[in-house]
């Protein structure tokens, strides 16, 4: 027993050290790249925005008026009733990533689209759908094919003569009242039909009615304001009408949550009320060379008055033709994988294909597009429907990746059900697979969307001008976008001043783009994840 | 029954029906768009290269200049001006990229994946992997500047020589660029191991240190491997921001001696872009080597990948 | 049941009539005359229409600057420029009919002139501005002047020299730190057409090549042996960081500058620069037009020189241009 006890009593410590420095080395390993790139945004925010040449009584006021306030309210919102923080938190981040998407989109109907265009084509959209569903009503007295053949007609003859039909009419309605109406419509019955949460039919049509006064509001506001009809318009249908519904609807589902717009009406009314301090008491605020003029003028000679505003308008209407071609074929293809496809080696070899296009460099999807689009089609080259289709390629093994990710997390037992209730695969997918996974497939397209904005290689191969005065208006006008531009003062016109304005100023405006897109993506997967 | 064979039972006698047809058939379609995307892509470059090289040019009509395959793939002289088309210097400056930024994210990667999957609180882990997918975000053209613009001159104070363009300050990018590749792939695996192994070295008495460096890793070596040689295919391919950091001259440098990475060189990629925008003059040789180069690029990136598959599969531990 | 389904709704009838009223409200009260009633588009002249450029990248900072000034006077036109290189442009964009002008460091070659017109293209050859290449040294470097024959001997590829005095006994014993445009660059074809000769030698291969001119301005100022030659727009931006050698051509030492390239003194290391126009292209007005309005400002020196950093042209050089364009304008119309 004596010489058991010695056994036991040598056993002696287990030493820590080497497992807690291990384990603080791998933090740091973990910190680098994004401390690194922190201090990089830091540097060339600090380059763009020159916060150091405002007035100190600027920052002062700011100060005074804005973070304090936003830290004391923050603080205690945080320390008390954390999810209301959240929440008054994301109302913020959402008013300021939707003004942005606002500020595309003004772009867009003010130098793109005119107004009169966007209200045929939505009700030529209108009618095709009304049509549609009257056809399924007949759903018992037509055979199926009879029926497609009738819905492709109207859709083709909807969007083919409708359009027209209505911008020959002599009188029409005011830009911000056809604005009203075709984009703040669906709006309003998004938004309103969230806002009214539990209110019964009449309710949510006076919440839908509410709301499209609400973006009507714009055509009498904007010439006040001297911002102009359409402007004001689309500010008040992307930006301002769905974070007040968003903000709405939350507070009725989760009324506790209430006391987090305090956080919101702080940071909001200490803006508001510096910006008025700064003007009155007249101090001068950082010369920042990201301004209204850096985003609404196009190229110039001079570094001082160069501006993105052709590559940003290139790069929306770029970003709309890669989402409409790599959506739905995209989605269609995880589905036929996921949902159709046998298990043999034809399926096996599309997979290996799939993950295998993932890996090819830009570059060479760029050679692709030059050399069948351009070379072989005949095709101009630099247009929005070459570069637009050549991201396309370039994003959609990507999706169809993410898409399958997706898909695979719907599970089995839902499927089953559907079948087990007569449903043909059809069916099923188009009821229960596809809505309930549809938010992850969403948070992958934006996210391969914040890819392709961000490649220049392709657009560079395929002949997109290095320098563009004007916004394209079609598919088959040139297109510049924003990497593209900002590479080329880089590069073509690489001297000081460029270097030291135009092309911080650039990157920061790519890099805010990027990321406001990615952290939609990434708000909305935690949302969803959390709600399955 | 697998559910396969299930869904197959419970859907036959609907099978055929004309929505069911049509909408099969639309689905179909969209999956076979990314074999004709590969088929587009082979055929596209092995024609144009064939137009390039001296054995194939006159199968393919031209008569103009061209050049061998043994002096494109052992030549040293990159100058096509001098209608020299060495593809050697271009490798050898792949390669450096290729070392360089595996010497950066390959061991952070793998110690990021380490601590988020052994170590770090679920909240800790919200916060940083969303951190990580921002740093996989960024555009490659805004790394390039990164490395022109601010990691050249803060490496000049060190080292005086560092020129403007340099495979130094362009490989780190790259390996910032691919961090988060190596630790999200690498971090699935690790996550893959099942807590049983865990908990049985922990029940010998193994430190957290013993058990993640002596059972996890190990468990997990074929995911670390494939993310390791698909991150590293994509250092390959990268091509904006090697083209603004790393300079245009195509010399031949040693990959291995880290003198070398102080200058300035031409990777493949850089040299396809170069090839579009400078002033050529011999029109239709120099164009068609920019296929032959593209070539030589998907052939690379494509064997990787396939191996990647392979050694992923055929050394996964099955649990 | 029938309270509870009142109470907090609203009657149909006034809900209806609400509705109602505001939507003929709206509709009727806020009209506006259709058919091209609010897209603008065209103020000032009415000119409209694509212009898509490509060519040399030397002279796509002048084409560049004078697209803008003529965009703020007629916004109805678009104008895009691409820089690919001459070769480049002529092969890939102007020959195949694609773009209306061509910019090019050096005059159109006869093979490129045959692909033209097999494809229905005639080039119009227009002088636009002369560019001066600049030898630089650094500004510690106590030489002045280099002849032709040492710049020859400097670069060639046959036997280069490593250090100065090799070349002139009277220069440091040093090595030569040489920097320069990579061979993808018009420039550095003209300076072998110009120095090295067509037939000669070729250029040495052991130089620090960029395509970026403010890499050579940076690494000939920051070695103190070094030199390197450039086109003489970046080095106009750049004047007090390095030093430019006079060239002596046989006739004596003549600086780099505005003047001596226009008189024509500055040889050989001066060259034209051109724009091709596609003459079918002439017969639309836009584009007529915009040719004839970057003819009538080659000799603007505040955009030519001051802004991009070229010679703008003789009075006598101008005027044979716009003959040039005015006849085949004419030819294009006819």
């Amino acid at each position: 027993m004596a010489t058991q006890d010695e056994r036991i009593e040598g056993f002696g410590h287990v030493s820590r050290t080497v497992g807690t420095v291990f384990r603080y080395l791998l933090l740091a390993a973990t910190l680098f790249g994004i401390v690194a790139l922190t201090i990089l945004l830091i540097y060339v925010a600090n380059d763009a925005i020159q916060p150091l040449t405002a007035d100190p009584g600027w920052h002062l006021t700011f100060f005074l008026t804005l973070v304090v306030p936003t830290l004391a309210v923050g603080g205690y919102l945080l320390w008390t009733d954390s999810p209301a923080f959240r929440f008054g938190a994301s109302v913020v981040g959402m008013l300021a990533v939707s003004t942005m998407f606002a500020g595309g989109a003004a772009m867009i109907f003010v130098d793109i689209v005119p107004p009169v265009v966007w209200f045929g084509y939505v009700l030529a959209l209108g009618i095709a759908l009304a049509g549609v569903v009257a056809l399924e009503r007949l759903d018992r007295r037509l055979p199926f094919l009879a029926r497609f053949a009738g819905a492709g007609a109207i859709i083709v003859a909807s969007l083919g003569l409708v359009p027209g039909f209505v911008q020959s009419l002599p009188v029409y309605p005011t830009d911000g009242i056809m604005l009203t109406v075709s984009l703040g419509g669906p709006v309003a019955l998004v938004v309103g039909r969230y806002a009214a949460f539990e209110m019964g039919r009449r309710g949510t049509t006076l919440a839908v009615l509410a709301a499209l006064a609400a973006v009507g509001v714009g055509e009498l506001l904007g010439p006040l304001l001297a911002v102009g009809a359409v402007p004001a318009t689309v500010l008040l249908a992307v930006a301002v009408v769905p974070t007040a519904g968003y903000a709405a609807g939350h507070v009725r589902r989760f009324p506790t949550h209430r006391s987090g717009l305090a956080l919101t009406a702080t940071i909001l009314g200490g803006a508001l009320v510096g910006a008025v301090a700064v003007d009155a008491l007249g101090f001068a605020g950082p010369q920042s060379w990201v301004d209204w003029g850096f985003l609404t003028s196009a190229h110039s000679g001079t570094a001082a008055d160069a501006g993105l505003y052709p590559a940003i308008g290139g790069s929306i209407l770029l970003m709309v033709t890669v989402a409409a071609l790599s959506f739905p074929l995209g989605v269609g293809a995880a589905v036929y994988l996921e949902e159709y496809a046998p298990d043999n080696r034809f399926t096996r070899f599309i997979d290996v294909n799939i993950s295998n296009l993932a890996g090819v460099p830009s570059v060479v999807y760029g050679l692709l597009g030059l050399g069948v689009f351009v070379t072989y089609l005949g095709q101009p080259t630099g247009t929005v429907l070459i570069g637009g289709a050549t991201l396309a390629l370039l994003i959609l093994p990507i999706v169809i990746i993410s898409a399958r990710e997706a898909l695979r997390g719907v599970p089995d037992s839902m499927r089953e059900a559907s079948y087990g209730m007569g449903a043909t695969r059809w069916q099923t997918i188009k009821n229960v697979v596809l809505p309930r996974a549809f938010p992850g497939i969403l948070t992958g397209t934006i996210l391969a969307l914040g890819r392709a904005i961000g490649e220049t290689a392709p657009l560079i191969m395929i002949g997109a001008p290095n320098v563009l005065f004007s916004l394209p208006t079609g598919l088959s006008s040139k297109v510049s976008a924003m990497p593209l531009q900002v590479y080329a003062w880089a590069s073509l016109f690489a001297s000081e001043p460029f270097y030291q304005a135009a092309v911080p100023a650039g990157v920061v405006v790519l890099l805010i783009v990027l990321l406001s897109m990615n952290s939609v993506a990434i708000v909305l997967r935690n949302k969803y994840q959390t709600d399955q | 029954m697998s559910t396969d064979d299930l869904q197959r039972d419970l859907t036959r006698r609907t099978e055929n029906a004309p929505q069911e047809l049509l909408t099969r058939s639309f689905f179909f379609l969209c999956a076979v768009l990314s074999i004709v995307t590969t088929v587009s892509i082979i055929i596209m470059l092995t024609t144009e290269a064939a137009k390039f090289f001296s054995v194939t040019a006159p199968l393919m009509g031209i008569e103009g200049p061209t050049a061998s395959v043994v002096d494109f793939l052992t030549g040293t002289e990159w100058v096509i001006n001098n209608e020299q088309f060495g593809v050697l210097p271009l490798v050898s400056a792949t390669l450096a990229i290729t070392i360089g930024s595996a010497v950066v994210a390959l061991p952070l990667g793998v110690a990021t994946a380490i601590y988020l999957s052994e170590y770090a609180s679920s909240r800790a882990q919200r916060v940083l992997k969303p951190a990580l997918e921002v740093l996989a975000g960024v555009p490659t053209v805004v790394y390039g500047f990164f490395a022109v613009v601010y990691i050249t001159p803060a490496f000049r104070t060190i080292i005086p020589g560092l020129g403007t363009f340099n495979m130094l300050s362009a490989s780190i990018v790259v390996g910032i660029m691919i961090i988060p590749m190596v630790a999200s792939i690498s971090e699935d695996a690790m996550s893959a191991v099942p807590d049983s192994l865990r908990q049985a070295g922990y029940g010998m008495g193994a430190t957290k240190f013993d058990v993640s460096v002596g059972i996890v890793v190990p468990a997990s070596l074929s995911g670390i491997f494939s993310s390791f040689i698909l991150a590293l295919s994509r250092a390959i391919g990268e091509t904006m921001a090697v083209t603004v950091a790393a300079g245009t001259q195509a010399n031949l440098i040693n990959p291995l001696n880290p003198v070398d990475y102080l200058e300035g060189a031409l990777p493949m990629t850089a040299a396809m872009v170069n090839l579009l925008t400078g002033d050529i003059t011999g029109g239709g040789v120099a164009y068609r080597s920019l296929f032959a180069i593209g070539l030589t690029l998907f052939i690379i990136t494509l064997v990787m990948n396939v191996i990647s598959d392979l050694v992923a599969q055929r050394y996964r531990e099955e649990y | 049941m029938t309270e509870e389904s009142t109470s907090g709704r609203v009657s149909r009838r006034k809900f209806l009539a609400a509705t109602g009223s505001v939507g003929a409200v709206g509709l009727a009260g806020c009209t506006q005359s259709g058919a091209g009633g609010s897209d603008g588009g065209t103020d000032g002249d009415g000119l409209s229409g694509t212009i898509d450029i490509a060519g040399s990248s030397t002279v796509f900072p002048l084409a560049t600057a004078m697209s803008e000034r003529f965009q703020e006077q007629h916004s109805g036109v678009n104008i895009n420029i691409q820089s690919t290189g001459s070769g480049g442009g002529f092969a890939n964009h102007f020959c195949p009919g694609r773009t209306d002008f061509n910019n090019a460091s050096r005059p159109i070659q006869p093979s490129e002139e045959e692909t033209c017109s097999g494809n229905g293209v005639t080039p119009v050859e227009l002088t636009v501005a002369t560019d001066a290449l600049t030898v630089i040294v650094n500004n510690e470097m106590d030489i002045d002047c280099i002849t032709v024959e040492e710049l020859r001997q400097i670069w060639a590829a046959e036997d280069p020299p490593s250090t100065w005095s090799e070349v002139n006994s009277d220069w440091p014993d040093q090595p030569l730190d040489l920097y320069g445009p990579t061979d993808a660059s018009g420039t550095y074809d003209y300076f072998i057409e110009a120095i090295l000769g067509e037939e000669g030698p070729g250029h040495r291969q052991d130089y620090s090549a960029t395509e970026q001119d403010r890499t050579i301005i940076q690494g000939v100022e920051g070695s103190e042996n070094a030199m390197g030659y450039l086109g003489f727009a970046y080095y106009s931006q750049n004047q007090g960081r390095v030093k430019a050698l006079g060239v002596d051509d046989g006739s004596g030492c003549v600086e780099p500058s505005l003047e001596t390239a226009r008189a024509g003194e500055y040889t050989p290391l001066s060259r034209p620069l051109f724009t091709y126009a596609k003459q079918e292209s002439l017969a639309e007005e836009h584009v007529a037009e915009f040719a004839r309005f970057w003819l009538e400002n080659a000799t603007n020196q505040d955009i030519v020189a001051e802004e991009v950093g070229y010679v703008p042209l003789s009075d006598a050089d101008q005027q044979a241009a716009m003959d040039a364009l005015e006849t085949a304008i004419e030819n294009a119309e006819g």
